[in-house]
């Protein structure tokens, strides 16, 4: 499974150097995981937005330079976000104007932690579509349940039923991609690490 | 109180865990006093985890920067968001050229643009530092007139920098002209003025010392009661100072143009491709050409007959026109050899290749698509063909200041094209392949201060054909040799002379 993967992705990585109209199928790929990534180091949206925009941008620009050689693309993607993080860190060291997580959550996901992320993020795409339109709104686009309630024309009681519903469509589904519930695992892992930082802090 | 239902706890779980600089799911509901019941909590922590869910708009905003319009384009962020109240609004003849020419000159970041009517721009948006300013072109039938149209525009743009003197370079390097050098100024900062192309002004400046405003305006009165000579500072020329350095009619880049027979080849170009002769020396006491000047579509080209010193040298040019078969058949049937009948290539131009009665090989090509090729690319650009042209680059770039507009490579990662901006110049080159020989050229290249750059030249691996002269044509050079064998005849337009 894992050999044919490599291959077809091998395949696109090819195609997409010799013309990079075809990156886009790349992009589709890794976009959640890179995103996933990125927002578990770097909390303030416009910032992880930002850098996912570099990391893929760079890539592009860089595709012919890639060479395969055993380190998976997403790897390669990785190493990059993770440069262009560090790069806006000595950055925002200087300028203090970057809003960035100083919070351990910024210090490195494992791939694992990352993976299931971005598995999330993929199944929100796969919720019905007015879950899925509740969860976006709630989760990416930060509105309140009023603000969705009126752009819905629904009550916010139904809101925020919708709300739960997808969630709890979510949580059956990660369960039953990932067989060991990895999602509740990961997120339980987090908070654990939160928790122990702000101890220390305390 | 009766007990919310699920859905209701689950919410105020959520809305704590949205909360701004909430630490965590569970520490935050706990102190809310809404600690959700067993099955909740697991729901409340896959929402925490959503919290970073990426936006639907901005996956496929940046998805659409990829693929189309902008491939090769620097990070755009993809909400762009208006923080100031007041923002500028740029009526401009050729928006996408100055969003283009912003992004280099500025390093403005391109946040938005509506296409259409036509081929104009309705509305962009661009982003400088932390500023957004909105431009669009003219559309003179609903009053909306360009700087350039009315001729001249009362507003100037104020640009604060960390480095001034680094983005007037770089301002410069794009094309913008400088209307007052870099100094320093009497109210604490130091600053200049230039033009861009599209005839708006910008100062760009940088906070040197802060003053209050009464030791502003005792310095201004000293100064205006005793206007002193200009300082060493405002003498020395710069980088950012090219324009009087440049003799009228020429730009940075020139080709110099060294064959066996140049009054044969002057006359190829005239037929050929229309060439105008602007002037013409003969070294004393024989019919060679010492010294030719010919303008072909608007770019110059020097010839002269090749010497012991300066062996002639067959090189490649590329030469826009706007029809490549008319002028491919004109130059054949002038006396041309043809390499390549006129075809589309893969870059998006129509191209066929000659190589003239000289030896010298021409591109002759007619743009159609492609972002390799703007409204300010010279008719004539000189083309390099090297050996690993991936360090060449790099070596243009330290010795020369060149900028890289526009690349593509090959499947091997070599480079295919390559086009840089010098100065005001466009050069193009690629890793030599194939047919493609390799052909060295001899640039006639101006610069602010010919000392300096020749000097910049020699520490990045560049050798002496000529060392330091002041010319008796007026100018001050020197001609030096670059890694790929390339001769650099560096010039700084000192004084004009009459012949």
């Amino acid at each position: 499974m894992k050999d044919v993967q490599e291959t077809s992705e091998r395949r696109l990585i090819e195609a997409a150097q010799q013309d990079p109209s075809r990156f886009a199928a790349l992009y589709e790929i890794h976009f959640e995981r890179v995103y996933a990534y990125v927002s578990r180091r770097l909390t303030n949206r416009e910032a992880a937005e930002d850098v996912t925009s570099e990391v893929f941008h760079h890539a592009l620009a860089n595709l012919p330079r890639f060479e395969w050689r055993g380190a998976p693309f997403g790897a390669w993607l990785m190493r990059i976000a993770s440069n262009a993080i560090a790069d806006r860190w000595r950055r925002g060291s200087r300028e203090q104007t970057d809003a960035l997580a100083n919070d351990p959550a910024s210090a490195e996901p494992s791939p694992e932690e990352t993976e299931i992320r971005a598995q999330l993020f993929r199944l929100v795409q796969l919720l019905p579509i007015e879950q899925r339109k509740v969860v976006q709104m709630r989760f990416a686009e930060e509105k309140s349940i009023r603000e969705i309630a009126q752009v819905l024309g629904r009550t916010e009681g139904a809101v925020k039923q919708l709300q739960f519903r997808g969630i709890q469509t979510l949580r059956e589904e990660a369960a039953k991609v990932s067989g060991s519930n990895l999602v509740a695992k990961a997120a339980r892992k987090q908070s654990q690490k939160k928790n122990r930082s702000g101890a220390a802090n305390a | 109180m009766p007990k919310p239902n699920l859905s209701e706890q689950l919410d105020r779980a959520i809305q704590s865990i949205l909360a701004p600089s909430a630490p965590s799911a569970t520490a935050r509901s706990g102190r809310d006093g809404a600690t959700p019941a067993a099955p909740l909590s697991k729901l409340a922590r896959l929402a925490g985890e959503l919290r970073g869910l990426p936006r639907a708009d901005f996956k496929a905003t940046l998805r659409a920067q990829l693929e189309g319009r902008t491939p090769m384009a620097s990070k755009a962020s993809a909400a762009p968001e208006v923080r100031q109240t007041a923002t500028a609004y740029l009526i401009v003849k050729g928006a996408a050229r100055a969003i283009e020419f912003y992004k280099q000159a500025f390093g403005a970041v391109e946040t938005m643009r509506l296409n259409g009517p036509g081929d104009r721009i309705g509305h962009a948006e661009i982003r400088i530092g932390n500023s957004t300013i909105m431009l669009a072109d003219e559309f003179p039938d609903h009053g909306a007139l360009s700087a350039e149209t009315i001729g001249g525009s009362p507003i100037t743009m104020h640009l604060q920098v960390a480095d001034v003197d680094a983005m007037a370079a770089r301002a410069v390097a794009a094309g913008a002209k400088a209307l007052r050098p870099v100094q320093d100024q009497f109210y604490g900062e130091r600053s200049g003025q230039f033009a861009d192309p599209f005839g708006l002004k910008w100062v760009i400046t940088m906070h040197k010392e802060t003053l209050t405003p009464e030791e502003m305006q005792r310095r201004f009165e000293n100064l205006t009661q005793n206007p002193s000579a200009p300082t060493a500072e405002d003498q020395e020329s710069k980088w950012t100072l090219p324009v009087p350095h440049i003799r009228k009619g020429f730009r940075t880049l020139t080709p110099y143009l060294l064959v066996s027979g140049a009054a044969n080849l002057i006359n190829f170009y005239k037929e050929a491709f229309g060439a105008e002769e602007i002037f013409r020396v003969a070294r004393p006491g024989s019919d060679l050409i010492m010294h030719a000047e010919v303008r072909i579509a608007g770019s110059m080209v020097e010839i002269a007959d090749a010497t012991a010193e300066f062996q002639p040298r067959a090189s490649s040019n590329i030469l826009y026109v706007p029809d490549a078969d008319a002028v491919f058949h004109r130059a054949v049937d002038a006396g041309a050899t043809s390499l390549a009948a006129p075809a589309d290539r893969h870059h998006g131009d129509r191209e066929g290749a000659v190589k003239d009665p000289g030896g010298n090989t021409w591109y002759i090509t007619t743009h159609i698509t492609g972002d390799h090729v703007t409204a300010d690319t010279p008719a004539v650009v000189p083309v390099f063909l090297v050996q690993n042209a991936e360090k060449y680059v790099e070596f243009l770039k330290q010795a020369f200041r060149a900028r890289e507009l526009f690349m593509t490579k090959s499947p091997d990662g070599k480079i295919r094209y390559v086009s840089l901006r010098v100065g005001d110049s466009v050069l193009a080159g690629g890793e030599v392949h194939g047919e493609f020989q390799a052909a060295p050229f001899l640039l006639h290249m101006y610069v602010a201060n010919t000392d300096e750059v020749y000097a910049n030249a020699l520490r990045h691996g560049a050798t002496t054909v000529r060392g330091l002269e002041d010319a008796p044509y007026g100018d001050r050079t020197a001609t030096v040799q670059d890694p790929a064998g390339n001769l650099w005849s560096l010039a700084t337009h000192v004084k004009d002379v009459k012949f």
